[in-house]
Order: C-alpha cells, then structure tokens, then sequence
C-alpha cells in the first residue's frame, strides 16, 4: 500500500556515507597489511591483499553508486545535494589512492624495500591510515549534528577536522622526509623514480582525506 | 416506504464502509509517525486512534451538516426528496468506490476529496452545471491549497523554534523539560477551545467569548503543567543520557498522536456520515431544509466505522510505513503531527472539508524545509496533487453515472 505521507521518506545517503567510510577504513587497514607484506621476504600473500584492496574500492564504488542513484530529484536534504556529492567523491578518492598505490607497487613485484628507505616508509604509510580512520569518525559525529544542530556537537566536528588536516600535515612531511632519503641513498635512477612516485601517491591518500574533511566542513558552514 | 427503508439500510451499510474505509487508510497519517519514532507501540496506537476518533467524532464533529457540504449544490435542487434520496445514495457509493479503487490500486487519494467530487457530480447530474455553486466550490478548493501551507508553515516555525531553543543549547534535556509545558498547552488550548467554540455542549454552556478564551487558557496551563511532570514519571536515567531531548519528546508525542486522532475523528467522520445524514433525514421527514442536523447517534456509527477500519487495517499499514520511516526522531514526529492536528481541527471548525493527509504532508514540507530530514522526498507532492486533482472529477463521473442508473432503474 502506498500512502503519499510515507512516501515521502526515502532512504538516507547519511547511512551509506557512513557505510562508505568504514569501508575506506577497512580498504586501508588491508593497504598497510600488503604493504608490510611486501617489505617482507618471508611474506608472499602479497597479490592477496592488493585483491583485498581491489575488492572493498569495488565494494566502495557501489555504495558511491548507490548514493548517486537513490536521491531523485527534489529530495531534501540538511545539506545541499551536490555537495554531498563532492563529499562523496574525495571520500571515494581516497580509496581510489589507496588502490593505485599498491598498484604501483606491483609494477617492480620483485624488488623489495631496501632497508635504507624502509623505516621513512612506513612511517608515511601509518602517517596516511591515520586521516582515513578519522573519517569514520567525523561522518559518525557530523551525522549527530545533522540531527541535533546543536553547537556542541558541531565544535565536536569541526576538532576533528582540524585533527585530520594536522595528520596530513605530519603525512606531507614524512613524504618529504621519504623522498629526501630516497635522493640521499639511492643512485639507480629507476628506483630513485620508483620510490619518488610512491612516495607522491601514497601521500596523495592523505591529501584526499584532507580534501574530504574540508568538505564536511563546507557542509558544516552556517 | 418499502424502497425508502431499503435506501435507509444502503446509505447505512455504505456510510459505515465509508468510514471504515477511512480508518484503514487515513490512520497511518496520525499513528505511524509515533510508532515509527518508538513513542508507542503498534497496539497501543491502534487503541488509542480508535478511542480518539470515536470521541473526536462523536463531540467534536459537525453536528450540522449543511446538505451537501456546504451549499456546493444550491437547495433547489433537493426539493424533490426521491431524487434527493437517490442523489445521497450514488454520492456515498461513488466516493466509496473510488475510494476502495484507489486503496487497491495504491493511488494517494484522500477520502474527503472523493466525497466532494461525488457532492459535485450529484448535483450537475440533477440540475446541470448552474446548481453547482462555484465560488463556495472555489473556496472549498481554495482550502485544500491553503491546508497544506498552513500545515507547512507551522511545522516549519514549529521544528525552527525546536532547534533554537531546545536542540541546540548546551542542556538540550533540561530546556526540553522545562519548556513542555509549553507544546502540550498550546495543543490543549486548540482542542479545548474547538470543543468550547463549536459544539452544543459548548454552546449549551454559553460562555461569552472572553470567559471561553480564558477557560481555555487555564485549562491548557494546567495541563501543560500536569503533562510536564507526567513525562518524568518513569523516565529512566538511561533513557535520558541515551536520548536526550527526544525522550522528552518521545512522551509528548503520545499527546500529539491523540491529538492528531481525535483532529481526525472531528474532520473525517462527516465525509462517511454526511450524505448518510440527508437520507436519515428524508426518510424521516420527507423533507430537506438546506440544513440537516446529525443526530448525535449518527456521529458514534461513522466513529465506530472508523475504529473498526483502524482496528482491521491499521496494523498492516503502520507497520509497512512504520519500518520506512527510520529518520523520523520524536522531535520531528512531534512537529509534523502538531502542524497537522493543529491545521485540520481549524479547518474543521471553519467548516472547511480538508485532507488530513494533506495536511501531514504540509507538515512534513515543513520540517523538511527547516532542514530538519536526513532525506524526504519533495518530488512525491507533484505525484500527489496529480490524483487530488483527478480525485474530484472521477468521483463527480461516477456518481452522476451511478446517480442516472438509479433513477433509470428505479
């Protein structure tokens, strides 16, 4: 039965947002365990995470493709529609990061990490998972405030925010640091090319989550 | 009088099932939004609607109905009380028809407009198309435009002034406390003054308008008082670190419901009991006057259909609708069946024939404008002024075709 006051109600994006930054969340824990995986000689599930990767950036895609395609026009929501939508294409383009790292990564299968750049590295991969798991939570708590409006609970949002363009600073400067090192030890010019463009793709996650914190605050603004 | 007792049990068969009809389909607009918003269970909006739309209908419904809604169709016309007899009859099958059609096939009609139509079409089919009288037709139509933005309008400031002054302070709990005695005395003070205004046991209490005026004040402060501490009763603490201001409102919600229901009850019923009223009234007197009055037995009938429709439908079409509505938190079910109750109980009383489906829709446009739904859908209301305007026309065609098979056979 249909009845005109209930249909009214559709679903809301704010569920599957949510959905979609738990599952950038996982897609990284999976990037830093093939990661690991791949330094380590004596590691060799190393195709098995990047298709874990490939599957949650599939899995992700659909949520974003869900979103897209069950808001009909004249829906209303707390925020402006198309900006949700950038929202939901920097989130998406974390993920997107996140996968194209790896994929870069596969290109030299069997080189390894020398031990000379190996700590700076690592250090730039937990400095870029950091952000993304800040996501989860911001989106959990921005969608508090979607219900109360209250001013605390926006204060609450805007702190992580600011938190989660503070750890892409740190992740900017662990890339540099990275690529400095890079410079500093390594003379093949193909590796040297290899490990610079890592270095940029992989920070490049952080930057993405930078760019979505900054669009939730966009649609925090008054 | 053998056919006249005939027409009698008809119209009385056909003015129940029209009111049955209403409280399957038109519940959901008053219970869902609390049972959605877990204010109270499935069971207990059934009982609650069903009580409240007795008494709703029963003391605060018309008790005068103006023969044909209103002077739509001018007096004249009736003088001969056979075609009158006949031309209430199709008018309530009609309606029941269309209305019964719309239910199984899902179209978003409302009961009142069907009646309306059906009204109309009695009268073309009677005295062609200059006993309809258009400007009071115009102004009725008028109504329905003017229901929803009404509704909208106070559920907009309504759920505005929420956010102000309760959801966004620091202590949202203790500002949603101490201003309740606030939102339940104002929707007490429009029940009581409808009641004290409009009905004969006001009007056989003779109040001057200010006396009523402050009656009702006080009755509505001491029941907005009464209801502040009625909320506190039980409320566990967990309840209230979980929820908040929405336990607050989730109990106030409970007093909106009824209100919705009893705004319901006092619209609706005459859409089932007024063109059964024209034929309770020729058979009994032979004669029409351009007024009729409803004996008070008549309103009890339509507000039992009613229950009994809540009662055999409601459960299906709550718990369909109920599930949908996850957004709907108890601040802005509150609003939207506060705007709701509040535009159809003074249409009512104007003595306007409105939608309460209408009017909820009004008040959800209004939340939603106010920014106050994850998501809600704007696009539905092109879809439902579509068959609301179809509504009129169709039920108007099948009473005037029922209307000619009547008096062909007859």
């Amino acid at each position: 039965m249909r009845i005109p006051f209930f249909s009214m109600f559709v679903s809301s994006p704010f569920d599957a947002l949510q959905e979609h930054a738990e599952k950038a969340k996982e897609c990284s824990w999976a990037f830093q365990q093939a990661m690991e995986c791949y330094a380590s000689p004596r590691c060799h599930t190393f195709d098995e995470h990047r298709q874990e990767v490939i599957r949650f950036e599939h899995e992700a895609d659909e949520i974003k493709r869900r979103i897209r395609g069950h808001l009909p026009k004249g829906v209303m929501l707390p925020i402006e529609k198309f900006q949700l939508f950038r929202y939901l294409r920097e989130q998406d383009a974390v993920v997107d990061a996140v996968q194209e790292s790896l994929k870069w990564l596969s290109f030299r299968s069997d080189a390894g990490i020398p031990e000379t750049v190996e700590k700076e590295l690592f250090l730039l991969v937990d400095a870029v998972i950091e952000p993304i798991e800040g996501l989860a939570n911001m989106v959990e708590e921005a969608r508090k405030y979607f219900k109360s409006f209250s001013e605390k609970q926006r204060r609450k949002v805007k702190d992580i925010i600011r938190s989660i363009r503070q750890m892409e600073h740190d992740a900017d400067q662990r890339e540099h640091a990275l690529i400095e090192k890079v410079f500093a030890a390594e003379s093949d010019c193909v590796s040297v090319f290899y490990f610079v463009r890592l270095a940029e793709t992989i920070g490049s996650i952080a930057d993405h989550a930078e760019n979505t914190a900054d669009m939730m605050r966009a649609m925090l603004a008054k | 009088m053998g056919s006249e007792l005939v027409v009698l049990i008809g119209g009385f068969v056909i003015g129940f099932y029209m009111a049955w009809n209403i409280g399957a389909n038109d519940v959901a607009n008053s219970m869902a939004s609390a049972v959605g918003a877990r204010a109270i269970t499935l069971r207990q909006a059934i009982l609650i609607a069903g009580i409240l739309n007795i008494l709703g209908a029963a003391l605060l419904g018309s008790h005068v109905t103006d023969t044909i809604r209103k002077g739509i169709v001018s007096p004249e016309v009736l003088s001969d009380p056979d075609i009158a007899l006949m031309g209430a009859l199709s008018a309530l099958l009609s309606a029941s028809l269309w209305v019964s059609f719309s239910t199984w096939r899902s179209l978003p009609v409302s009961t009142t407009h069907s009646i309306v139509g059906s009204m109309v079409g009695f009268g073309i089919a009677m005295g062609g198309f200059s006993v309809i009288n258009w400007p009071v037709l115009g102004a009725v139509v008028l109504s329905w435009v003017i229901s929803p933005v009404f509704s909208l309008i106070i559920g907009f400031f309504l759920f505005k002034a929420i956010l102000r002054f309760v959801l966004s302070g620091q202590d949202p709990f203790a500002v949603a406390l101490r201003r309740s005695p606030w939102f339940i005395g104002i929707a007490v003070l429009v029940v009581v003054m409808s009641f004290l205004f409009k009905t004969p046991l006001g009007k056989d209490l003779s109040l001057s308008t200010p006396a009523a005026a402050l009656i009702s004040l006080a009755i509505a402060a001491a029941i907005g008082f009464a209801g502040r501490r009625l909320i506190l009763w039980r409320l566990s603490d967990e309840q209230r670190l979980r929820l908040g201001a929405e336990a607050i409102f989730r109990r106030i919600q409970i007093g909106t419901s009824c209100y919705v229901a009893l705004a319901q009850g006092a619209n609706d019923v005459a859409n089932a009991i007024g063109p059964l009223a024209v034929i309770y009234f020729l058979v009994k007197k032979g004669t029409l006057g351009s007024q009729v009055p409803v004996p008070f037995f008549l309103l009890v009938f339509g507000g039992a259909g009613i229950a009994l429709g809540i009662a055999m439908g409601g459960p299906r079409v709550i718990r369909t609708v109920g599930s949908r509505i996850t957004t709907l938190s108890n601040t802005r079910g509150f609003s939207v069946d506060f705007s709701a109750a509040t535009t159809v109980l003074v249409a009512s009383k104007l003595g306007l024939p409105v939608s309460t489906t209408h009017a909820a829709v009004g008040g959800v446009m209004g939340v939603g404008l106010a920014r106050g739904f994850e998501a809600v859908n704007f696009g539905i209301i092109l879809q439902i002024m579509l068959y609301w305007v179809l509504t009129v026309p169709v039920a108007a065609l099948t009473c005037m075709g029922i209307f000619k098979f009547l008096c062909c056979v007859v």
